[in-house]
């Protein structure tokens, strides 16, 4: 991964620089502390839709205006859809003959071909919770269905949670073992779908390129240590989307629905509650499709001395922006190391 | 601590809801395994239960059997039948009727019985083609979804069998491979047979039909018969074939669940019970019991009918204790008085009744129990104030008639007397949970350092508030009486502070130094020369507080105060202050290393829990009273408020009305809500000398949140997973009183609160920070990825298990020291492996031996060493218990060394020449384990006890805590491997790590199955295969 370390050097040394007080006289120089706030390249996965919910394609680097804490970014690189990411002066980029006239883009052909998830590293989340006992053996159908469905570009990665996380099947193109891993999921105990989400988080963050989790929920989650707060703004952070697929049973939750709906929302995925095993079925076919029309673009942020939470905001640009609705993460927060001169004797 | 019941888990992770257990504090953890997880390799350091005589087959796989039934795939085959016995007494009834367990279990075998029949007279299922699948898929509840070809795939047809069919673990992915191939899809699928104990006729005649009945099905249908058959196969065969012969299996029958609480210590030899006590105290048991010893059928009949099961009870705690003890309690007439207090008027509720054994205290008391010189039992404080405690607690009726009764005693002996009699109510924060926490406070001081009754007085008059807090006495018995009472002084007066918020923060503040004192004498770095003074320094600046400015004044002073006992200087940096936690300065390249990690993850909590760091809050603090005098200006102070400013919440999912709306939950957000509205800057722009002077105080919440969460990072469990992504996590330590018990929360061990509450912000603790250790691995526990889906991972086990590897740190270890803990593990095995052949030595191996394990395990390894098979007996020893037999065996018979071989040679060597440094003493300091629920204290202790089994009130922390056996194994692994003794302070959390991943259990009591993670653990580090202890092992070395 490209990664650029911005050392910011903040209010605390300039304040130590100038002599206040009894510490800075003291310390001197040697302890002064440093803050680094690591930035990487920052990715974000671009839906762009028309009134009908229709995916539009073709779409420039040059359509799209990126804002980060109200400062314009200048894009570094862009794909759209399986196509592989590009510098963003790439003449290929800017080649207007293969796509939309205009670079206004248009909406996707029904049947596009090729695969839909080329590329991307798919993390499914299956709930193996006693909320699953009954539709357990259908929702596996489901899952499986969807596994299959996968071509074999795209690594996948199984796991199933209740209490605990496990991990079925690690990030694989082998969809034996994927299939394996989800025919072999058993009913576990109470569901604690935030920690799982964390810890499938981490394990997405790990690897480079395109990553989706996938979440199958039956909704309520009634163990986890953590906070859905936490999950997003990791989810955010790292930029990977999440897609949630619910139950009707859910959907009467408001809780978790809500939480649900804001928290895809926020990492620029989405939510389907569906009715039956049928539906899950259609619903996992709206996730490839989604994710198979997402635009990359990515960017290194302008220097920034803020260490909290950063706005994101992309926009179109030209006559696109007013016919065409974006989804993307609205946000991040840096990591911020402390580097000090720890252990170096008293 | 208590938590909430489990819900009832429907499918293999049966409740473990019962009548009577409603108290209980026990999570069992169920995930699901994969059913291609090959039994291959099964452990075997669980020798076979029973002696057996017969056998039944289990229709299908033995795998699939063990899945549905919760049993771990690494049990042996003789194991099976036992342990589900023992399975479906504990989860197979709730409240009398069958769990959904257990219709699952007998649903599944009857699709086993089915399938068995597919793979008719060959044992082999066998589908030709995708057109000969449907008998198959009939009876798995499944159909094709497509024509058979390339697209086809199976779909449910029947819910219930589908779910049975995935439960169980069929190969449903390979069939369908077969299927969309066109290839023969081949399935060996036959009855799979395992032993029974004594005949299947002998167990089915229990239900009146020898010939005919399932085995399996009448242990699943008849409880009573569970709990003889699990009763039995704990026992050893001489015992059991006894018993079985006379009184005979129908009559045991009617004690069947008193048998399986109380009767793993039974010991039946030649024709005689072994009673505690022995041969002395056989007449005073004959009298007690109404029958003689000698009499075997009539007297365990006698022990298990009478009193509802207590009569067995008190037998039963009596065998594992010391032989002083057995023979203080066996006194004839203490024998008699005793159980009458335990008895009491009314026997019921009976000591057999519910999932959990009911009367820990009993064997807490009875084990425990310590001598003064003249023989009497150790009184803390004098008599009077023993009376004036069961006066003091007359909430029942047993303990108002017992607090009658102590206005005339006149001797220790009538105060065990009462405490045996209230040991049957609930223990905590009663005359009997004060009377284990104030003798452990003197346990391990000089007699002339005991508490004086003053001291005891105090404590024990405030027991039932700061209680829990004691156990930092228990940990340092140097603190005199002054200092214990300087502390209790100045914690009543933190606790007058009339203003919650302030009281909150001093409280917090107060425990985080001591905390932080604790750490750092624990490491060597307050010499103990100095103890008490220190303490009393930082204690000092709360005795007197008004407000919050006070507070921050206390809070950095007593701070500063702890910096200088330990580097002589008062001026640390934050960072220095972590190197400072992080351990003491080394000087070689290893040492180094692994301390700048440890203070790298020290410093990574911080930053992730966006605390404010001390130097801002101490620079700020100054500036401010500066400016509060007019000696300065406010403009180089501005940055450093903005900084308090940074804190932010989450980003918020949900509105605040939402919240509202939702929130059901206990929490308390004041403490963060009033931080991010904290506004030093604009006091400093003010110039306003009263708001000036005033605004100190408004630092104090922050100042709590660092001191606070350095105690939090010094003890994060391996991963970390919490502290490093719930930004609030530490800012949310509750100690206001609303949230957890009422009106003692900011004192007691730290509850967790808002667990699977969604609109929490996460769970966090409430209480104090005595048990931080143990409540931040309580929390880290649902973060390990169990290595098999089906493991049983126990609420209290796990996090015993962290505790142990995160408390003890090995800065002070030497070479000669790691060495001599693994060349006494050596000798254990090397003795064990000369008694093999020498009938001699044998005897005095097994009677060390005897003394820690059961009967049956004794058994086991004698009659393996009496065969020759040494390497089976040294598998079914577990490293504490290989120490404790070379220790035991090298100081009774110090010129028999050479029977331990070149290790025992090597071993005598290094004691004469570094005696100091390989004393027991000295390892048992640095490679036992802390025992909080069991001692009252983190001190590192190696006890030698027995496995503790489940207990109301404990569930499996007692067990966790008498497992002693990882830090010695790890040390012995490190020394062998080459490590030095500090690579132990990385290496240890991560192996205990690894080998929480491989539990794979199917019992509270399983212990084998923490032998065998521990064990499988350490061949990966032998081979090399785990990742992050090679980086471990790369920078420990040079």
């Amino acid at each position: 991964m490209i990664k650029k370390c911005l050392t910011i050097v903040l209010g605390i040394v300039a304040l130590l620089g100038a002599g206040w007080g009894k510490l800075s006289a003291q310390e001197g120089q040697s302890n002064t502390p440093v803050v680094h706030v690591d930035v990487n390249l920052v990715l974000l996965n671009v839906a762009v839709t028309d009134a009908k919910g229709r995916y539009i394609v073709g779409l420039k680097p040059a359509d799209f205006a990126v804002v980060e804490d109200g400062v314009p970014q200048k894009l570094a690189t862009f794909g759209e859809g399986n196509a592989p990411q590009r510098p963003v002066d790439d003449p290929a980029l800017n080649d207007k003959g293969d796509k939309a006239e205009g670079g206004s883009g248009q909406p996707a052909s029904a049947d596009a071909p090729g695969s839909p998830l080329a590329g991307a590293n798919v993390f499914i989340l299956f709930d193996t919770s006693n909320y699953m006992y009954r539709g357990f053996a259908l929702a596996q159908d489901a899952i499986a269905e969807f596994a299959r469905s996968l071509d074999n570009p795209e690594r996948v990665a199984f796991y199933s949670y209740s209490r605990d996380l496990f991990r079925g099947a690690t990030l694989t193109s082998d969809r034996s073992q994927v299939l394996k891993g989800v025919r072999s999921t058993t009913a576990g105990d109470n569901p604690a779908l935030y920690n799982a989400l964390l810890l499938t988080l981490k394990d997405a963050g790990q690897y480079p390129g395109r990553k989706v989790v996938v979440v199958f929920s039956n909704g309520p989650d009634t163990a986890s240590m953590v906070a859905p707060e936490d999950i997003s703004e990791l989810a955010q952070s790292e930029g990977i989307p999440i897609y949630v697929i619910s139950t009707k049973e859910a959907r009467q939750d408001e809780v978790s629905s809500t939480v649900f709906r804001r928290m895809t929302v926020a990492t620029g995925g989405e939510v389907y509650f569906a009715k039956n095993w049928k539906n899950q079925q259609a619903a996992f076919a709206a996730i490839r499709d989604d994710v198979g029309h997402l635009y990359a673009l990515s960017y290194y942020p302008h220097s920034n001395p803020n260490r909290g939470w950063r706005s994101i905001k992309v926009s179109l640009v030209g006559p696109a922006a007013k016919k065409y609705h974006i989804r993307t993460r609205s946000g991040y927060r840096p990591k911020v190391s402390h580097v000090g001169n720890s252990a170096q004797g008293q | 601590m208590n938590f909430r019941l489990p819900l009832l888990t429907i499918a293999l992770a049966a409740s473990f809801v019962s009548a009577g257990a409603a108290s209980a504090t026990v999570k069992p953890r169920v995930v699901k395994t994969n059913l291609l997880t090959s039994v291959a390799g099964q452990a075997r350091d669980a020798a076979p239960a029973a002696q057996t005589s017969g056998q039944i087959a289990i229709p299908g796989p033995l795998r699939s059997f063990m899945r549905m039934a919760g049993l771990s795939q690494k049990a042996l085959p003789e194991e099976v039948l036992p342990l589900l016995s023992e399975v479906v007494a504990v989860r197979g009834y709730a409240l009398g009727r069958p769990t959904e367990f257990l219709a699952l279990l007998t649903r599944y075998l009857h699709q086993a019985s089915e399938l068995v029949a597919l793979a008719g007279a060959q044992g082999v299922i066998h589908v030709s083609n995708c057109q000969d699948a449907q008998p198959l898929l009939d009876i798995l509840g499944y159909r094709l979804q497509n024509p058979c070809g390339p697209d086809t795939a199976v779909q449910t047809a029947d819910p219930d069998r589908a779910f049975l069919t995935i439960d169980s673990g069929f190969p449903l992915a390979e069939l369908e491979e077969s299927l969309r191939s066109n290839k023969p899809f081949v399935l060996p699928f036959q009855p799979s047979p395992v032993p029974v104990l004594f005949t299947p006729g002998d167990w089915n005649a229990l239900v009146g039909n020898p010939q005919n009945s399932d085995l399996i099905n009448t242990l699943l249908l008849n409880p009573p018969i569970s709990h003889l058959y699990s009763a039995l196969s704990r026992m050893d065969s001489e015992t059991r074939t006894a018993l079985a012969r006379s009184p005979g299996l129908p009559k045991l029958l009617r004690f069947a669940s008193v048998l399986d609480f109380y009767g793993d210590h039974l010991s039946i030899r030649s024709g005689q019970v072994l009673v505690p006590g022995g041969t002395a105290a056989e007449p005073a048991w004959k009298e007690l019991v109404g029958a003689n010893p000698q009499s075997p059928d009539e007297f365990v009949l006698h022990l298990l009918s009478k009193d509802a099961g207590w009569l067995a009870a008190y037998f039963d705690a009596l065998t594992t204790t010391s032989p002083a003890q057995q023979a203080y309690f066996t006194e004839p007439n203490r024998l008699k008085r005793f159980y009458e207090a335990l008895r009491g008027s009314d026997p019921l509720p009976g000591a057999a009744k519910g999932v959990f054994r009911p009367d820990p205290g009993l064997v807490l008391l009875t084990s425990r129990l310590e001598f003064d010189a003249n023989g009497q039992p150790h009184v803390p404080g004098d008599l009077a104030l023993w009376k004036e405690i069961f006066r003091l607690n007359p909430d029942s009726k047993r303990t108002r008639l017992w607090a009658r009764r102590a206005q005339r005693w006149t001797e220790p002996d009538q105060v065990v007397e009462g405490l045996i009699a209230i040991s049957r109510e609930a223990i905590s924060e009663s005359a009997f949970q004060t009377y284990l926490v104030l003798c452990d406070l003197d346990r391990s001081r000089p007699p002339q350092d005991r508490l004086t009754p003053q001291t005891a007085h105090l404590l024990a008059e405030k027991f039932s508030r700061f209680g829990d807090q004691y156990s930092i006495f228990s940990e340092f018995s140097t603190l005199n009486n002054d200092s214990i009472t300087d502390y209790m002084t100045t914690a009543l007066a933190l606790d007058r502070i009339v203003l919650p918020s302030v009281r909150g923060n001093a409280i917090g503040i107060f425990q985080a130094n001591l905390g932080l004192w604790q750490i750092l004498v624990r490491q060597g770095e307050i010499p103990k020369a100095n103890l008490n003074a220190s303490w009393r320094q930082v204690i000092g600046p709360f005795s007197h507080m008004a407000s919050a400015v006070d507070l921050f004044d206390a809070g950095s002073a007593s701070m500063r105060e702890l910096w200088r006992a330990a580097t002589g200087r008062t001026d640390l940096t934050e960072d220095e202050v972590i190197s400072l936690l992080a351990g003491p300065v080394q000087n070689t390249k290893e040492g180094q290393q692994v301390r700048e990690n440890l203070a790298s993850k020290i410093q990574a909590v911080i930053s992730a829990q966006r605390l404010v760091s001390l130097d801002t809050l101490l620079t700020l603090g100054n500036g401010l009273n500066e400016m509060a005098q007019g000696k300065a200006n406010g403009d180089s102070l501005l940055p450093l408020a903005a900084e308090l400013r940074e804190f932010e919440m989450p980003r918020p999912i949900f509105t605040a009305s939402e919240k509202f709306e939702f929130q059901y939950g206990r929490s308390d957000t004041s403490h963060t809500t009033l931080q991010t509205r904290v506004n030093v800057a604009t006091i400093i722009k003010s110039g306003n000398k009263e708001e000036l002077a005033a605004a100190r105080g408004r630092l104090a919440p922050f100042l709590r949140d660092t001191l606070v969460g350095l105690n939090y990072a010094y003890y994060q469990p391996p991963g970390a997973q919490m502290l490093l992504n719930n930004a609030i996590f530490v800012r949310s330590h509750d100690y206001s009183e609303r949230t957890a018990t009422e009106g003692t929360q900011p004192w007691k061990t730290p509850e967790l609160i808002n667990m699977g509450v969604t609109v929490g912000g996460g769970t966090h603790l409430a209480g104090s920070l005595a048990d931080l250790p143990y409540a931040l691995a309580l929390v880290e526990q649902d973060f390990i990825v169990p290595e098999h889906v089906q493991s049983l991972i126990w609420q209290d086990l796990v996090p015993s298990l962290l505790t142990n590897a995160v408390v003890p740190r090995w800065w002070n270890v030497s070479q000669n020291e790691l060495h001599a803990v693994a060349l006494y593990q050596r000798c254990g095995e090397a003795l064990l492996n000369s008694s093999a052949g020498n009938e001699e030595l044998r005897q005095r191996t097994m009677e060390i031996l005897s003394k820690r394990i059961s009967p049956q395990r004794a058994e086991r390894i004698e009659r393996a060493l009496s065969s020759g098979q040494a390497d089976e007996a040294i598998r079914d020893v577990v490293p504490a218990e290989t120490f404790f037999l070379a220790a035991t065996f090298y100081a009774k018979y110090p010129n028999d060394v050479d029977r331990m071989g070149a290790e025992g040679k090597e071993l005598d060597g290094l004691v004469h020449l570094h005696s100091d440094e390989v004393s027991l003493e000295r390892l048992s300091r640095d490679f036992g384990v802390s025992h909080p629920a069991l001692a009252h204290s983190y001190a590192l202790e190696l006890m030698n006890n027995s496995f503790f089994p489940t207990f109301r009130d404990y569930s499996s922390r007692l067990l966790g805590e008498s497992w002693e056996s990882n830090n010695l194994y790890w040390a012995r692994l490190a020394d062998e491997l080459g490590y030095p003794a500090v690579a132990l302070n990385r290496l240890v959390p991560e192996l205990t790590r690894r080998m929480i991943e491989k539990l794979f259990a199917s019992t509270l009591e399983d212990w084998p199955a923490i032998s065998r993670a521990m064990q499988e653990t350490g061949e990966e580090f032998r081979g090399g295969k785990i990742s992050t202890i090679s980086r471990v092992r790369a920078d420990s070395r040079p």
